[in-house]
């Protein structure tokens, strides 16, 4: 039992590397909010590890719905960032196939620098009450997270980057505070950041159709 | 039987709803109804008295100071809380009352209301960590307010939001800490760690330098009451829960580096704020950087640590509102005649056309300056005699920063006096201008106020000293 935890524990911090990759450097919003969902459905697995499956399940309903509110502004509003321009530069050009745009690459290795850091830190600053592999993650998530905010202005993807921290935090702060009312109250936090961005999100749509129509 | 910190928070979040859906048929009532409910409320926190249950009018009993408990954390109103929580709601409904002449139709109202009540939250909860989370899902809450309708993504709002969400952890991990410090106080790593992350934690919620860009970018593009809302009320909390942090773990301020880092801290602001104040080419950000000198002069006194420098600190809260209520009038009066524009330039010659939104600007600026006639000079005048003895430095950058508000508003005042080509252009209309008789008096009584207050500051100052010996950590 135990060595199957181990297993599914080290799988999800494989994933979450690759769905924090995956949202630091994706530009079509159905594969973040997807990246975003399949990061919850992760931190539920590694926090099952330190807290109930009840409560860690409470906490991956609130990111799916989180998710949900994602999804359905995008789909009102539709990609985000500019509208593709064709006389634009090459160094900006989104995805082609397989390959990234010079942007992409430095966004890449932006993460896999955070994934050192992180793992660095891991090594040298274990955090309290928690196990090696939740620390690691908890890094991760947070590393990830800021880094995609220090990288956008764009709300949505501010209110992802935020969310991911937020989720990084929760991880080890759960092990610290495992009642009920901070797990709502953390819920609520992140529901607000949903929210919030989301409106944002509209009202930069708004200003786009807007723009258009002049 | 209602207990007073229920009421607290159910009142303002019950009218929230109602004036949300009153806000698109009548705006007018609805800002008076927001107005007036956080008046009232503002009026009760003070008048009624703590340890009796008082019946208004035979209809039911109110207890101001009984606990209650909400998903298992007491919630109470202690006398220590009654000033900050009276600030918060006076201060709201002074801005709602702005807002009913300046930004009708805004979510200021019902946002506003919903804010106060988890602000109050925040300030009533025990243990008061859990009202860090309050201040972060405030924080979301705020930015449906500060996004001005019909504009672009708020800039401001999005770093207020991540500013703010950012300090969350960090605030949550220092309770830990101490709590675990308080029972191995050997282990003096746990302070450390403590210490410093609770300074970078309070140095993004205050914007302090060089976390300060979220106040700049809030006051460039936010709606500007909204901004002001979440410059006073907003950051009065925050204030409070500093207060409370001090209070609570009294050996964080016996720590040797507690001076020099709120020193710094409160130096840097004052003088990022005077500096960059005078070249501001927007009016949004002359407030904010006006609003980052008077921080900056409240963080210097703090350091102190003294009675005198609490009470100093709390006096700078405690009249801050006027200066940035005013100023937020003013430039939402004076953006209104540009049609939206922010521009300095396109402000030329206003003050003909709007003089009660022009004076507004200037003393509101004026009193965050800490110049004479404002209503923030005697705190900063007791700061600079405290600090000429011992840091003759800190009080020149002191009066520099204030200098430095000065002059971006003496800039803003020689465009908005410019005269018109004609003398046709330029009318010469009796009280209201021509911007109404209620803008007007509005403006006015919130002049005259400021005034009073600045010509008498001993009743705020008393308020402040009584105040400040609550908090036994200053107390010699």
């Amino acid at each position: 039992m135990g060595q199957i935890g181990d297993l599914l524990a080290t799988l999800s911090l494989g994933s979450l590397v690759a769905t924090g990759a995956i949202l630091v450097v994706a530009r079509k919003w159905r594969l973040k909010v997807l990246a975003l969902a399949i990061q919850y459905l992760l931190v539920v697995l590694l926090l099952t590890r330190i807290i109930r499956v009840e409560l860690a399940a409470v906490k991956g309903l609130t990111g799916w719905l989180i998710c949900a509110v994602f999804y359905v502004t995008e789909r009102r509003v539709g990609s985000p960032g500019p509208p593709v321009s064709s006389s634009r530069s090459r160094g900006d050009r989104p995805w082609r196939g397989e390959v990234l745009s010079a942007k992409g690459w430095f966004y890449l290795l932006s993460a896999v620098l955070v994934f050192v850091l992180a793992y660095g830190a891991a090594l040298r600053l274990p955090l309290p009450e928690v196990p090696a592999e939740i620390t690691l993650a908890c890094y991760l998530l947070a590393g990830l997270g800021l880094l995609i905010v220090s990288l956008n202005e764009n709300p949505f993807e501010v209110g992802l980057g935020l969310l991911t921290t937020l989720a990084g935090f929760d991880l080890f702060y759960v092990g610290l505070e495992p009642s009920l009312a901070v797990a709502g109250l953390v819920g609520a936090v992140g529901f607000m950041i949903a929210l919030a961005t989301a409106y944002l999100r509209s009202a930069q749509a708004a200003e786009g159709m807007e723009g258009g129509a002049a | 039987m209602i207990t007073g910190s229920l009421l607290l928070l159910s009142a303002p979040l019950l009218m929230a709803g109602i004036v949300y859906l009153v806000l698109r048929w009548m705006p007018s009532v609805a800002a008076l109804l927001a107005a007036g409910t956080s008046l009232l409320l503002g009026i009760a926190v003070i008048t009624l008295p703590l340890d009796q249950p008082v019946s208004l009018w035979g209809a039911g009993e109110i207890a101001m100071g009984e606990e209650v408990t909400l998903l298992g954390r007491e919630l109470v109103l202690e006398p220590g809380d009654r000033v900050a929580v009276a600030l918060l709601f006076l201060t709201a409904s002074a801005l709602f009352l702005l807002g009913w002449r300046f930004s009708p139709r805004s979510l200021l109202f019902p946002v506003g209301l919903g804010l106060l009540s988890l602000l109050s939250g925040a300030l009533l909860i025990n243990p008061f960590v859990y009202g860090v989370l309050f201040i972060g899902i405030g924080a979301g809450l705020a930015v449906f307010m500060l996004q001005e309708e019909g504009a672009g993504p708020s800039r401001g709002a999005v770093r207020y939001l991540t500013f703010t969400i950012l300090a969350l952890p960090g605030l949550l991990v220092t309770h830990w800490l101490l709590e675990r410090y308080a029972m191995t106080p050997d282990d003096t790593g746990l302070l450390t760690a403590a210490s410093v992350l609770l300074s970078v934690s309070f140095a993004l919620l205050l914007g302090v330098a060089p976390f300060h860009n979220w106040v700049r970018s809030v006051g460039n593009d936010g709606l500007p009451l909204a901004a002001a809302f979440v410059l006073t009320v907003g950051n009065g909390a925050v204030w409070f829960l500093l207060l409370d942090f001090l209070q609570s773990y009294s050996w964080l301020s016996d720590q040797p580096l507690f001076g020099p880092v709120l020193l710094a801290a409160g130096t840097g602001l004052v003088l990022v704020g005077g500096l960059l104040a005078p070249v501001q080419p927007r009016l949004g950000r002359l407030m904010a950087y006006a609003a980052m000198v008077d921080a900056g002069a409240t963080l210097i006194a703090l350091q102190l640590n003294s009675s005198l420098g609490l009470a100093v600190a709390l006096f700078s809260l405690l009249v801050r509102p006027f200066g940035l209520a005013l100023m937020g009038a003013g430039v939402s009066g004076l953006q209104a005649r540009t049609g939206g524009d922010r521009e300095l330039e396109k402000l030329s010659g206003l003050a003909w056309r709007a003089p009660w939104s022009s004076a507004a600007l200037v003393l509101g600026a004026v009193s965050l300056a800490g110049t004479p006639v404002g209503a923030g000079f005697v705190a900063r005048w007791t700061l600079c005699q405290a600090l000429a003895g011992s840091r003759p430095g800190v009080a020149v950058a002191l009066v520099l920063g204030g200098t430095g508000v000065v002059w971006g508003v003496w800039r803003v005042l020689a465009i908005l006096l410019r005269r018109p080509a004609s003398p046709k252009d330029r009318p010469v209309s009796a009280m209201g201008g021509s911007e109404g008789v209620s803008t007007a008096a509005v403006l006015g009584a919130m002049i005259v106020v400021t005034l009073v207050v600045s010509a008498f500051p001993g009743l705020i100052a008393s308020v402040a000293t009584s105040l400040a010996e609550t908090y036994t950590p200053f107390v010699p």
